[in-house]
């Protein structure tokens, strides 16, 4: 019985620490938006309004192709940071995240929420309504830059 | 509407830049911290102690080799309170996140130094900047700025031309030609563009 508890013990001391303090998701339905989550929160390009949708849809492509966390902007502000989706974790940069920032998604997923941040693993999306934010008729293009002057 | 709209944005910047005063963005981490000033929202400088972690092995379970070996996003177990700070950027001004950064640290015990960002109203937590970071008892500080050499190492023949990575990007390009900058066609993109430079 001894050398049984102290297997257990040693095995609970091989995992890794996430394993341990890990929850389990909780099931949801959630709409949004898919978000450049630095600038969002940073204000480094400006306002929130300003730096969502085709106003900043290149600036969002560069984040999130230089691994800067994406999340989805629910239509309450909510923003959940996505670690996975639709079966794919690289979301740092990876192909499929790339493919669809500034869309509308709704989707089926598992929130966890960990310190005051809300994590999403996109499990399903069940509907992409593409590009639905046409901010670029309030703000131009943020930032300024991001499209290239045509050369003379 | 559009000009008011882009006037309070770039007012928002410049506001932001200046509402910082010497000491205003010093915060409970904040002691000892060399954190350059980004003049962003809610900024507090932060040095702390922390653990390396991958974000969905500590939230979820799911725990790869090597903290997903540069897919995942990593975060940042604070020694103190136990807090998980989601790193969210590294120093380099060029659009560019922390996970490669973070990466050769994975499950080690690390001393970070940056800025801590983001109005309550917005999100109840603040993300991380790291822009420095050295393992626990070491004595040099290494800078933050791996992501665009790695990139440049990853693309050699994009990186050979003139400009920043994110003009040169392969992929973004690609987007981009197929997309539109606006990301709504090529037809609507060439008439913003004649709007945008011509009138």
């Amino acid at each position: 019985m001894r050398a049984l508890i102290t297997g257990l013990m040693l095995a609970v001391l091989a995992l890794p620490a996430g394993a341990l303090a890990a929850t389990q998701g909780e099931r949801v339905k959630i709409k949004g938006e898919i978000i450049d989550t630095w600038c969002y929160f940073s204000g480094v390009m400006g306002g929130p309004d300003s730096v969502v949708g085709s106003a900043h849809h290149t600036c969002a492509l560069w984040c999130a192709a230089g691994g800067i966390p994406v999340g989805v902007l629910a239509e309450d502000g909510t923003v959940y940071m996505v670690l996975k989706y639709e079966g794919d974790d690289h979301v740092t940069g990876g192909d499929t995240i790339l493919e669809v920032q500034s869309d509308l998604i709704s989707a089926d997923g598992l929130l966890y929420q960990r310190d005051g941040i809300n994590y999403l693993v996109v499990e399903k999306v069940t509907a992409n309504d593409g590009l639905v934010n046409l901010s670029h008729e309030d703000y131009d293009v943020i930032p300024p830059f991001a499209i290239p002057k045509p050369k003379q | 509407m559009r000009r008011i709209a882009l006037a309070a944005a770039v007012a928002l910047i410049a506001a932001s830049g200046n509402a910082l005063a010497e000491g205003e963005d010093e915060g409970p981490f904040s002691e000892g911290s060399q954190a350059k000033n980004w003049n962003l929202l809610g900024q507090e400088k932060a040095r702390f102690e922390a653990k390396v972690v991958d974000v969905f092995c500590e939230v979820a379970g799911d725990c790869p080799e090597n903290c997903g070996d540069g897919c995942r996003q990593l975060g940042l177990l604070r020694s103190s309170d136990g807090v998980l700070v989601l790193a969210n950027k590294n120093v380099q001004p060029a659009f560019t996140g922390a996970n490669l950064d973070l990466l050769p640290y994975c499950n080690q015990e690390v001393e970070v130094d940056g800025l801590l960002v983001g109005l309550p109203e917005y999100t109840p937590a603040k993300m991380y900047q790291v822009q420095l970071i050295r393992r626990k008892g070491e004595a040099e500080w290494s800078k933050t700025n791996r992501w665009t050499k790695e990139w440049a190492e990853a693309n050699p023949e994009a990186a050979k031309a003139k400009g920043p990575w994110f003009r040169k990007d392969p992929r973004i390009n690609a987007l981009i030609e197929r997309d539109g900058y606006l990301g709504l066609g090529l037809e609507k993109d060439e008439a913003f563009k004649k709007y945008l430079f011509e009138e």
